[in-house]
């Protein structure tokens, strides 16, 4: 694609594509769904227009190293057999004049925690391999049973898609670069629009139409059966309303201490990593020293000199392990912390309410 | 929505033996997303076609009584004077690609997106319900969404009963048996759905993502004038301005009868407890992310402690310093969030 062109702004999700990663991925919800998007670049908008589920294909066995993915869906999008039938779905999506055109993928994510290796990497196979003007929606199935829908849009921004191809994260590229942990993810506004006909559609499921008046119900059980006391509102959606706090909180803080766990990992990993280079340093240092020692005593005695740099052959410093997981693990829990505040901000809210109802003159006051 | 109409199971005109699908009563449940796919496919159709037609797949339960549509997808096909054609290879190919993905759904019939049954509905129908390929013991379903502008949407369920005297005739001929559907969204579509029917009411049938403590806002808005509503009807019976219900009347005070008795002494202390909780969790949250950051930000700002190979070496003490001291904050709040969470 063309560099010239604007960057992305925004994404357009058409309703349908809405419904169908709803659908995908609460049904194979807690695992993680994937699936491939298509639809059109508008001047900087991206308009996904369509969807479809990718399949689940189990790992080859080729693939024995233990850090493969212990879910095989959460990496489908960038498997080679994946990549078939992905070609093979679009083609035939073609033939039905459907927007032929890949423009990313979708992930399921359970409470937030989707900023991790695979997501980085399918979005970084999307990014580089196939379209740059690609995007990753992230599907909270947790978080919207708890009420509002939480569809997000993100990329990888440019600055870490030039780190991650070269693999530069050890402290001195970091420096360099000035690549934090909030430079990772770009992320998209969304906006969610419906065709003609899907707008009649929803005001049909909409409860009958009250134009003009209607007769009183003759009795409680005539009243309870009507159409009204069970007509379906969609906006707003009072389960929001309903107060349930205990088990979001407390997946939260599980999902909080596996990161401060994965934290203290990556900082023993650092720190290791420090005291064995401070150790090599000191030998190197000595190594010099007595080199240096020895050279001086060669010269009064006017001999020839020894090399002073053989130590960079005789020593070898540590690789200093890759700051990459570090971040991320910090940018999941800025995505946890965000996520908690905005939970708070609605319950307190909700609990103020409800004490406020239930002890009318002790908020009076 | 749905028509009312008697639906009997009946024994049905000739046809050779062991072929003819049950035509027992059954239930058809459909999936919003998968009208939303039809509606789609109708809004994609090449100018000159009427309408489009497409692959039904689902579920259908065990004793083949409920059939539950979840999604589905558009066949080419178009139709001429005096024939159809349906382009049989690609929805081979496009079921055998879907359910690749989806291995639990399985084909349950078909849509068009007209009212009309005609001749072609029949052959097409007989395909679907047919042997081999077909849905075949079971009956297939089809389902036909009128998309016609300026119209309500119209939907209706079939199933369909072979007739004809001959075989021949029989092959493109069917009965269609309207059947009972409804449509059925589950938990986790209502957020979606919720979010799609914002934009019911703009303009450019769109609308933005809202985020919680927007959408508890109109929630809660929402109620206070439905409150309101009530409340001014029940003070214009009072005043005798409207007529009064009885059954209006109970059902208000059943409603009313739900607000729970409790001592203010226990809401009082619940009500503590949790605040505390939901904060302190708040805090907790924020803490571990400062701690984070911070000795992320230690780890990789030495060359801001000084230049040099020996200011590096200092610089990395502090680092492991800074290292520690993230740790030895953290562990604390390891035990009070452990706690948090069994409370």
């Amino acid at each position: 694609m063309a560099e010239s062109q604007s960057p992305l702004v925004a994404v357009k999700v058409e309703a349908l594509v809405v419904m169908k990663i709803i659908k995908h991925c609460s049904q194979t919800f807690p695992t993680t769904a994937t699936g491939s998007l298509v639809g059109l670049d508008n001047e900087g908008l991206l308009e996904v227009t369509n969807s479809f589920p990718l399949p689940v294909v189990e790992t080859p066995a080729e693939s024995h190293f233990d850090n493969a993915a212990p879910n095989p869906a959460a990496s489908a999008p960038r498997t080679k057999a994946n990549g078939v039938y992905q070609a093979e779905m679009i083609r035939m999506m073609r033939e039905v004049n459907i927007d032929a055109n890949n423009v990313g993928w979708y992930t399921s994510a359970n409470m937030g925690n989707f900023v991790n290796m695979n997501v980085i990497e399918n979005q970084f196979f999307y990014q580089k391999e196939l379209n740059e003007r690609t995007v990753a929606l992230v599907h909270d199935v947790s978080r919207s049973a708890q009420g509002a829908l939480s569809l997000r849009a993100f990329r990888l921004s440019a600055k870490f898609m030039e780190a991650f191809k070269e693999n530069k994260f050890n402290s001195e590229e970091l420096q360099k670069s000035t690549l934090r942990y909030q430079d990772i993810f770009e992320e998209l506004p969304i906006e969610i629009h419906n065709s003609h006909l899907i707008t009649s559609f929803i005001h049909q499921l909409q409860c009958p139409s009250t134009s003009g008046p209607t007769d009183l119900p003759p009795s409680l059980s005539a009243l309870e059966s009507s159409p009204f006391s069970k007509s379906s509102t969609f906006t707003p959606n009072f389960d929001n309303l309903s107060l349930s706090i205990d088990p979001f909180l407390e997946k939260n803080c599980d999902l909080l201490l596996d990161s401060i766990e994965a934290h203290n990992t990556e900082t023993n990993n650092y720190q290791y990593y420090q005291r064995v280079l401070g150790r090599e340093q000191q030998k190197i240092n000595n190594w010099k020293q007595k080199r240096s020692q020895e050279n001086a005593t060669r010269a009064t005695l006017k001999q020839p000199l020894l090399p002073e740099d053989e130590w960079q052959r005789l020593f070898k410093l540590p690789a200093e392990p890759s700051r990459l997981e570090a971040m991320l693990n910090t940018r999941q829990v800025e995505q946890f912390s965000r996520q908690v505040d905005s939970f708070v901000s609605s319950t307190t809210g909700k609990m103020f309410a409800v004490k406020g109802n239930m002890l009318p003159g002790e908020t009076a006051k | 929505m749905a028509d009312s109409f008697l639906h009997l199971a009946r024994p049905l005109g000739p046809v050779s033996v062991g072929t003819a699908p049950t035509t027992a009563p059954l239930n058809v449940v459909i999936q919003p997303q998968a009208v939303f796919s039809i509606l789609d496919h109708s809004l994609r159709r090449n100018a000159d076609q009427e309408r489009v037609i497409g692959t039904l797949l689902g579920t259908r339960s065990e004793d083949g009584s409920e059939v539950e549509v979840r999604s589905a997808f558009a066949v080419g096909h178009s139709e001429a004077e005096d024939q159809v054609e349906v382009d049989m290879e690609y929805h081979k190919q496009m079921l055998a690609l879907h359910l690749k993905a989806n291995p639990r759904e399985v084909l349950v019939g078909w849509y068009a997106t007209a009212s009309e049954l005609n001749t072609f509905s029949a052959l097409i129908q007989n395909f679907y319900s047919g042997q081999g390929d077909g849905t075949w013991p079971h009956p297939a379903v089809h389902l036909t969404v009128s998309t016609q502008p300026g119209k309500d949407l119209e939907t209706r369920a079939y199933i369909s009963a072979p007739v004809g005297v001959t075989a021949e005739r029989a092959a493109d001929s069917a009965a269609f048996i309207p059947v009972p559907y409804e449509l059925r969204y589950g938990e986790a579509d209502k957020s979606g759905l919720e979010a799609i029917a914002n934009a019911k009411d703009t303009e450019e049938r769109s609308t933005n993502i809202v985020s919680d403590v927007e959408s508890l806002e109109r929630a809660i808005e929402e109620v206070i004038s439905m409150i309101d509503r009530v409340s001014r009807y029940v003070e214009s019976v009072i005043d005798e301005e409207a007529p009064a219900s009885t059954a209006m009347g109970q059902f208000l005070l059943n409603a009313l009868a739900l607000a729970p008795k409790v001592e203010p002494a226990d809401i009082e202390r619940d009500f503590n407890n949790h605040i505390q909780d939901v904060l302190v969790v708040s805090y907790l949250a924020n803490t571990v992310r400062t701690q984070m950051e911070l000795s992320n930000r230690l780890a990789t700002a030495q060359l801001t402690l000084g230049g040099g190979e020996s200011a590096g070496g200092e610089g990395n003490q502090r680092n492991q310093r800074g290292g520690k001291g993230g740790r030895q904050g953290n562990r604390p709040q390891d035990r009070a969030a452990t706690e948090e969470a069994r409370a």
